[in-house]
């Protein structure tokens, strides 16, 4: 909801000229009326129509300098005849009457290259701009006639105004990293795998891994969907990154380094957020040292996500291409409260991103860390991963605390028992597999559709395909031991019951349906937490009541000037995009913050959180102008037997022709937003 | 298998293949949609929007180049709505578009034009405002940004067929531009299929700009003659008679299915301007009836070659060719392995690959289009490309994936591992894996310098291939072990799914190999050259005793690296004599030259097929249509795989004999417009090696060879080997192309 004066947005027609005040009627939609803490908008324009939230708006210049955006945004323009040309007119056109020299046959031209636009244009962006134009020169057509008749200039015209202009996608503005997905895609489209990787690396580093294991929730806001089916959007990722790889090219770095200019920042962790807070502020011209606990770099990417997803040789590309931008890395090297304090001193700014790692528990009976055979879903795989990837060898002492009898994760003749129902299960369980374990149960308290839900169907049916047993609607009730040695668990069972109310439903525990089943290994997923102890308890820097550290989700400083926070260890454990968004962003405040002290945002970012809170996608929206029912590609798994007992890459990705098919799909969803401050 | 999509065009029940699109399936069933922008061997530019249908249950336009059809979809090409918005695209095409046609080079055959007559657009129904875009002069190439219509053809063709990759549109919506990408300037192999493709007078050949109207030029079609490539071209010329001078204006390809390279296109003033010399035609004669040999190169026509093969029977006379015996003794030897007298692969099969190894070659600059199907392949079908060579090349950096850096002159060992990696499972008769079993592998690796995960990486790389080329290179047909070296080839084509490719030297190396029989060249008295060296020349270049026409003023057939005849004509004609004017004088009767065509050795795979019978165009859909394949022949495999020989040592400073872009022979070398680099050029390390530096003039002596050039660094080149060219210097063919060099800087 917004105060408006007028609004034509998505449909909507508010019309409150002439009417005072107190009698205006609101927008059904969030747009933005407040621009930032300090200023009001004056006007807002994009894809879907004009909002005006003043009267003194000088509504020819505001259609004009909308047309002029679209001449500006040379990403997102020029790539067809009618956007080029027809932008140029509707430019030139609205400039001629603003200026007090134009005829009415202007309008006509208007008209006619407008609904050209709309039809022919490649991409959305050349078929909205003429949207609100054509929005503006029905309702205010007086106002036009006015400077035709009279020949004279519109109101404001030669002022200086602020106008301040947004390109976005509905994938884009989904994707919690905000990565132009239309530029990758059209990269791969015109077979041009620079401009694509380049395209994913403004905003996002790990084009390898953010091509593979991502939760992709663009798809789930692409256009495509209310088509037919959503772009394959992860997987044309990988593409650029794949070829700079394969063709052994130095690094494609999207933002010419800067010269240094002096400051220094500390980052704790080097996983997704650190990499990512390290790689623009390196590129910002800001000396970086990264301080990793563990032997080895990348975070729960490198030590919690198995081989067979994300193969590390690709990881340790994006890893490169973070230090290529000139980042220093210090590895083994646990940060305390000492060295926070001196850090303070040391260095102009700190970001903390030490993620999540400490398991959760299950809250069972008899949920005792001393039982043998009970192990934390992330030691669990940094074991695992340790091993599989880097070599390292499981201690004697650890062999001992976790049954094992080798130096490397072992669990033959076993019985392994993962509870969760996320990512992180989905790995222990099928690491497990790969483990050799005589047999994997995977215990969750929902169904199986919840599961796809929150993984994803692919992980899902790979897991099953290779023998994970799945007990839905179970928990488990207790861990039944012999002197510290599991032997079996207590599983009971719930079913779902439906609120008389109409409420969410209920999980309700069927009694007399409880089991048991022996297992040698009880492994919780459930969900991680942060360790903190890292963080100066006088610093009393603000936390989440989930055990997060605290910001304000824009700008992620903490309660403590110069201290920043982002990734798992301040949303609590998300996706690895997620992470890098936040981390993006936080760099670009760091660099602001290094230089003036002030904590701001760019306007690029402010029209940012805009359009997030306006929402781009429209999932009613009917498409016009593609062809439904082509179908989307899927690109090639290694049959069971050939993965199950490996860590090869599963999931071998698309092949060129399948990618070129694919990306032909996109319908380049581009959308200008502007606002008059 | 692929099932076909079924939907209607028009009302027309049609079918489409997986990967094929509306306008490529209306296009095959002869329904015209308009386009401006698509071009059929690239990926669809989509920048146009004229290709719009509609689509049935659909609201607004589909746009038919990128769009694959679904099942039953009904789809209208044309209607008043669709006409309507076709015919605002080009009014919007023509805003502000200059009107300069009496004087564009373009006119007459301009998209633009063409189109806006079609869309009866008679004036300029919108106005914006105009700027200033000054002309680019890029050389060869010149790029008038007002005239672009910013298409992208020529985006599209650099990248994805030539492989430079060397332009770029530079997006701003209205004064969006075509500019060199990562560079000021142009910085390209001028291969100028920029201008083919350009639909407007926008991007143009330098020297033909302003100098002929396109529809008084007579269009010649013939065969390239510059390598073995066999490319379509167009030589286009104008009669004396008709206001102006009988020469060749320019070189146009079928660029729609067809690409040429620079020296294709830009090189084809090499024409023989002599006329009649009647003494020097009786001391021709004279000579070669006291020949003892003619010697002549691969720069000929299959019939002129037969011709050769009559006077060698005739006169009793040896024939010396050294570059097609290398060649024809490199394939008896794959014959003697292989049962057959062809390689099985082709430039086509280069093209559709996903896997594909070269080696023994610096293909961007030995055959071109060889390169130009390599990158096909790499950016349409993501093809894994495995370059071994001892030096690397930044022209195909771009497509290869894996480069196989081997030490000089081990190019045997290199090609015993591949096929061991490749025939690992293969089923071998059992002679042949204990070859495999028997390798020293640890000697190998050490002597070729590549290690065993190399392999296995090709392995990996080439696991999901599904269409996989060899393609070997000239360096192995000089090698002293080629024999064995085509054996081990013969093996990979015979015992895995591997298509080979050889690639002829010269643009007829492949034809003479199988239409003469050859003679090892010796060092002695009384020869006749034919294009070659020899106590009295005949030739079309400079300083022959007796005159003949070039290639490009014959009309004969070429043999090319796709194993197909390939007929080609007369553009200008020459006025002296020629080789079968000598043979009718030493009687050896035919009244053309031509007349030779039907009776090339049926043995070797020819057809018994008229040369006015053969076929010489594109058909409208892409098909060759050009001469014919040559029936495979079937011949005994009694040859046996030998025992490896020691790896011979390569140490000091090492050329190796190699053209610089454009640059192919005599010829390319006479062609006003080709540049004439003839530097030494070496890495810095070879500077220190050499004792020379940047700009220094230096003595190189090889062989029995000693020339002089000036040394230029070159910043993409490592290691101590140089580059040393080869068009200005008559080289022998026999030897193997890396030369241990001594190389002294001339004080001067």
């Amino acid at each position: 909801m917004a105060k408006v004066y007028f609004s034509t947005w998505n449909g909507e027609f508010v019309n409150n000229i002439n009417l005072p005040e107190e009698e205006w009627k609101e927008s059904a939609y969030n747009l933005p009326a407040q621009y930032d803490s300090h200023r009001t908008s004056k006007a807002f324009i994009g894809w879907d129509g004009v909002a005006l939230f003043d009267k003194d708006v000088d509504v020819i210049r505001l259609a004009m300098e909308y047309a002029a955006q679209y001449q500006e945004y040379s990403e997102a323009c020029g790539r067809c005849a009618p956007g080029r040309w027809g932008g140029r007119i509707l430019y030139d056109q609205l400039d001629k009457i603003a200026r007090g020299e134009g005829s009415k046959a202007d309008l006509d031209h208007l008209k006619e290259i407008g609904k050209s636009m709309q039809i022919t244009s490649k991409c959305e962006i050349g078929k909205t701009v003429p949207n609100p134009i054509l929005d503006i020169m029905e309702h205010f057509e007086e106002t036009f006639l006015e400077c035709i008749n009279e020949q004279k200039p519109s109101v404001h015209y030669g002022e200086s105004i602020a106008y301040i202009a947004k390109i976005t996608a509905p994938c884009t503005d989904a994707c919690p990293s905000h990565v132009d997905i239309p530029a990758y895609i059209e990269g791969v489209r015109d077979l041009r795998m620079d401009d694509s990787l380049m395209a994913t690396r403004q905003t996002m580093p790990l084009a390898h891994v953010c091509g593979r294991v991502c939760p992709h929730p663009c798809e789930d806001a692409c256009r495509r969907t209310n088509l037919d089916e959503p772009i394959s959007i992860m997987s044309l990722k990988r593409l650029g990154a794949d070829w700079e790889t394969d063709h052994g090219y130095d690094f494609f770095h999207p933002l010419e380094k800067k010269p240094s200019n002096g400051k220094r920042v500390a980052v704790i962790g080097a996983g997704p957020a650190g990499l990512t807070t390290a790689y623009y502020l390196a590129a910002d011209g800001v000396e970086v040292d990264v301080y990793e606990e563990l032997p080895v770099l990348g975070g729960e990417v490198a030590v919690g996500v198995p081989e067979y997803r994300m193969p590390i040789g690709k990881y340790n590309k994006d890893i490169e291409c973070v230090k290529d931008m000139g980042v220093n890395f210090i590895v083994n090297s646990k940060i305390n409260a000492d060295d926070m304090r001196r850090f303070e001193s040391e260095y102009d700014a700190t970001m903390v991103a030490t993620g999540t790692r400490i398991s959760k528990k299950v809250y069972c009976n008899n949920e005792r860390a001393e039982i043998k055979g009970y192990w934390g879903a992330i030691d669990f795989l940094d074991k695992v991963n340790l091993y599989e990837k880097y070599g390292y060898k499981i201690s004697k002492e650890d062999q001992e605390e976790n049954l094992l009898t080798t130096d490397f994760v072992d669990l033959t003749g076993k019985v392994v028992v993962c509870v969760g129902g996320g990512f992180t299960s989905m790995d222990v369980v099928r690491c497990a597999i790969r483990a050799n374990a005589k047999k994997v149960y995977m215990i969750y308290r929902r169904d199986e559709k919840t599961i796809i839900k929150n993984t994803t169907y692919e992980e899902y049916h790979e897991a099953v395909e290779e023998g994970v047993e799945f007990l839905f609607h179970s928990a488990v009730a207790e861990m039944v031991d012999e002197e510290n040695l599991l032997k079996s668990l207590l599983i009971d069972k719930y079913e779902l019951v439906p609120d008389p109310n109409g409420g969410r439903a209920e999980l309700v525990k069927i009694e007399g349906a409880s089991y048991v089943i022996e297992a040698d290994y009880l492994i919780p997923a459930v969900s991680q937490s942060a360790d903190l102890k890292l963080l100066p308890s006088e610093w009393e820097i603000e936390m989440t009541s989930w055990g997060t550290i605290k910001t304000n989700g824009k700008d992620y400083m903490t309660s403590r000037k110069g201290i920043f926070a982002s990734g798992d260890c301040e949303y609590g454990p998300m996706t690895i995009v997620n992470a890098v968004g936040q981390a993006k962003r936080a760099a670009s405040v760091m660099s602001r913050y290094l230089l003036t002290g002030e904590i701001t945002l760019s306007d690029d970012e402010i029209m940012e959180d805009h359009l997030k809170k306006l929402r781009v996608y429209d999932k009613k929206e009917k498409i016009t102008g593609w062809l439904k029912g082509v179908p989307r590609q899927h690109s090639q798994v290694l049959e069971v037997e050939d993965r199950k007992y490996n860590n090869k890459e599963v999931n071998l990705g698309f092949t060129q022709e399948e990618a070129m098919s694919e990306a032909e799909r996109c319908m380049r969803c581009y959308y200008i937003a502007m606002v008059q401050a | 298998m692929n099932k076909l999509i079924n939907f209607k065009i028009d009302g027309i029940s049609v079918e489409a293949q997986k990967g094929e699109t509306i306008l490529t399936v209306a296009r095959k069933n002869g329904i015209y949609i308009p386009t401006m922008c698509y071009i059929s061997k690239t990926s669809p530019c989509a920048s146009c929007r004229m290709c719009v249908v509609e689509a049935s249950g659909m609201d607004g336009f589909v746009l038919s180049c990128n769009t694959p059809p679904v099942e039953g979809v009904e789809i209208t090409t044309n209607s008043d709505a669709l006409n309507h918005e076709r015919t605002n695209i080009m009014k919007l095409y023509d805003v502000n578009h200059p009107l300069e046609c009496g004087v564009c080079d373009k006119s007459g055959e301009c998209d633009l034009q063409n189109k806006t007559l079609e869309f009866n657009v008679s004036r300029q129904h919108f106005s914006a405002k105009d700027q200033l875009r000054p002309l680019k002069e890029w050389g060869l190439i010149n790029y008038e940004p007002s005239l672009c219509i910013l298409c992208e053809k020529c985006v599209h063709v650099c990248n994805e067929v030539i492989g430079d990759d060397a332009i770029e549109v530079k997006f701003g919506g209205y004064s969006s531009t075509i500019i060199p990408k990562n560079s000021q300037t142009l910085d390209c192999t001028f291969c100028g299929e920029c201008i083919a493709v350009c639909p407007v007078g926008a991007l143009t050949s330098s020297s033909f700009r302003y100098r002929a109207n396109a529809w008084e030029l007579e269009k010649v079609p013939a065969t390239c003659a510059h390598c073995s490539g066999g490319c379509p071209l167009e030589y286009e010329t104008r009669h004396a008679s008709l206001n102006g001078a009988d020469e060749i204006f320019r070189v146009k390809n079928n660029f729609e299915f067809s690409t040429l390279c620079g020296a294709g296109r830009f090189g084809f003033d090499f024409d023989n301007r002599a006329s009649k010399d009647e003494a020097a035609f009786a001391k021709a004669l004279e000579a070669l009836k006291n020949a003892k040999a003619i010697r002549f190169s691969s720069m000929i026509t299959n019939e002129e070659a037969y011709i050769l093969e009559l006077l060698k029977e005739k006169l009793g006379v040896k024939l010396f060719n050294e570059d097609a015996r290398k060649f024809a003794e490199f394939m008896k030897s794959y014959s003697s392995l292989s049962g057959k007298l062809h390689h099985s692969g082709s430039t086509d099969a280069i093209r559709s690959s996903d896997a594909v190894v070269v080696i023994g070659s610096r293909i961007a600059t030995d055959n071109p289009a060889v390169r130009y199907a390599l990158t096909t392949a790499s950016k349409h079908n993501g093809a894994k490309i495995l370059y071994a060579h001892p030096l690397e090349d930044v022209l195909m950096q771009n497509v290869i994936t894996q480069m196989m850096k081997h030490e000089v002159g081990t190019e045997e060992g290199v090609l015993a591992l591949l096929a061991d990696a490749i025939l690992k499972d293969a089923d071998l008769p059992q002679e042949e894996r204990a070859f495999f079993d028997a390798l020293d592998f640890g000697y190998l690796y050490a002597e070729t310098n590549i290690g065993e995960e190399e392999f296995e990486l090709m392995i990996r790389s080439f696991a999901r291939a599904t269409k996989r080329t060899l393609v070997i290179g000239n360096d192995l047909m000089a090698h002293p072990r080629a024999s064995n070296i085509a054996k081990l080839a013969a093996l990979i084509e015979k015992y895995s799914d591997f298509a080979l490719v050889v690639v002829p030297r010269e643009v007829n190396t492949l034809g003479v190999s199988l239409i003469n029989s050859l003679d090892v060249d010796e060092d002695i008295a009384d020869v006749v050259g034919y294009n070659a060296k020899g106590s009295f020349v005949i030739s079309s270049l400079e300083g022959a005793n007796l005159a003949s026409p070039a290639l490009n003023q014959q009309e004969g057939t070429f043999v090319s690296i796709d194993n197909q005849l390939l007929p080609t004509n007369v553009a200008l004609a020459f006025d002296g004599y020629t080789l079968n004017d000598l043979a009718n004088a030493l009687g050896i009767a035919q009244e053309q030259t031509i007349d030779y065509t039907p009776k090339l050795p049926v043995s070797a795979g020819f057809k018994s097929v008229a040369f006015d019978d053969l076929q010489n165009f594109l058909s409208p859909l892409g098909e060759d249509r050009r001469g014919y394949i040559l029936d495979e022949i079937v011949c005994e495999a009694d040859g046996e795989i030998e025992e490896l020989d020691d790896m011979p040592e390569f140490n000091g400073t090492i050329i190796y004999q190699c053209d610089p872009v454009l640059q192919f022979n005599s010829y390319t070398q006479k062609a006003e417009q080709l540049p004439k680099e003839s530097f030494l050029r070496g890495s810095a390390q070879f500077g220190v090696a050499a004792k020379i530096s940047d700009g220094d003039k230096v003595e190189i002596s090889f062989g029995a060879t000693k020339i002089q050039r000036e040394f230029k660094l070159d910043s993409d080149l490592k290691g101590t080997i140089a580059l040393n060219p080869t068009f200005d210097i008559s080289i022998d063919a026999s030897r193997y192309r890396f030369e241990k060099s001594k190389i002294v800087r001339v004080v001067s």
